[in-house]
């Protein structure tokens, strides 16, 4: 079994660092807190697949 | 995996010249002061405050001992992702004071198991108090780093974390190690940070902003 994911999706997003207690670089940055979900391919096709996807998409 | 990290753009590669140990042990320090003096004040919220801005519901916390939730502290929600269901198997990576082990405990309930891995022993000693004093039989807390998890090959169906996979030195290492435990079709649900704007290099090597 190869070792990447599929399904690769941020589902939220939000400035989580927003009036803490300490000052911090988040927003020198522009820092969110995030929620991001994938999934383990369920066989070697479907991860040849996802990375044929992924080689045709960034050329 | 190694082929794509290697050849795809955006994928974040260890900062060369970063101090790794130097690193581990900044973090280490930050996050036993959050175990043990959570009322301290941090550069993020935490505890029950945290945990309503992260839309936790509250039910999710009754039975949760406070100095538990006190000691909470991410950047998102893992369980707004999906549901964990009963019987299922988790691996909480980076589970800190162990909340989101202990809500995982009860969503897989006593046919599934969860393992909470931390390498902070203040943490690892606060979640597994939180463990004892609730009575869960279902957690079990390892000490451990995320590159290289004290869990069998395929033993999960589900790694959850949040707040700790921008921590990493090592990306793609955590993701391979991530894969490494999970059975196909294993989910990940993660909490974690997104950062829009360009880091110079010398800012990826400067632990201060690792830290916050």
């Amino acid at each position: 079994m190869a070792a990447g994911f599929v399904g690769f999706e941020i589902t939220w997003r939000a400035d989580v660092f927003a009036d803490a207690p300490q000052a911090s670089s988040a927003a020198q940055f522009g820092t969110l807190g995030i929620n991001f979900r994938a999934r383990k391919p369920e066989s070697d096709a479907e991860w040849r697949a996802a990375i044929d996807a992924l080689r045709c998409a960034t050329g | 995996m190694d082929d794509l990290t290697a050849t795809l753009p955006g994928v974040s590669r260890p900062p060369e010249g970063l101090d790794r140990e130097s690193l581990r042990q900044a973090i280490q320090h930050e996050y036993a002061l959050v175990a043990d003096e959570p009322e301290r004040g941090f550069h993020f919220h935490t505890g029950r405050p945290l945990a309503a801005r992260l839309a936790y519901e509250s039910a999710w916390l009754d039975g949760i001992p406070e100095p538990t939730i006190a000691s909470f502290a991410g950047t998102g929600n893992p369980f707004s992702l999906g549901v964990l269901e009963a019987g299922e198997r988790v691996v909480d990576v980076g589970c800190g004071a162990g909340i989101d082990s202990l809500i995982a405990s009860r969503m897989v309930g006593a046919e599934g198991a969860v393992i909470g891995v931390d390498m902070t022993p203040a943490m690892l000693q606060r979640a597994r108090q939180g463990a004892e004093a609730m009575g869960v039989g279902n957690v079990e807390f390892k000490e451990g780093y995320a590159e290289a998890l004290p869990v069998e090959d395929a033993w999960a169906d589900v790694v959850i974390s949040n707040g700790v996979f921008n921590l990493f030195p090592d990306k793609p290492a955590g993701l391979r190690e991530f894969a490494r435990v999970l059975g196909p079709k294993g989910r990940l649900q993660i909490g974690d940070i997104l950062i829009q704007k360009p880091m110079s290099d010398g800012a990826r090597r400067n632990i201060d902003l690792w830290k916050g």
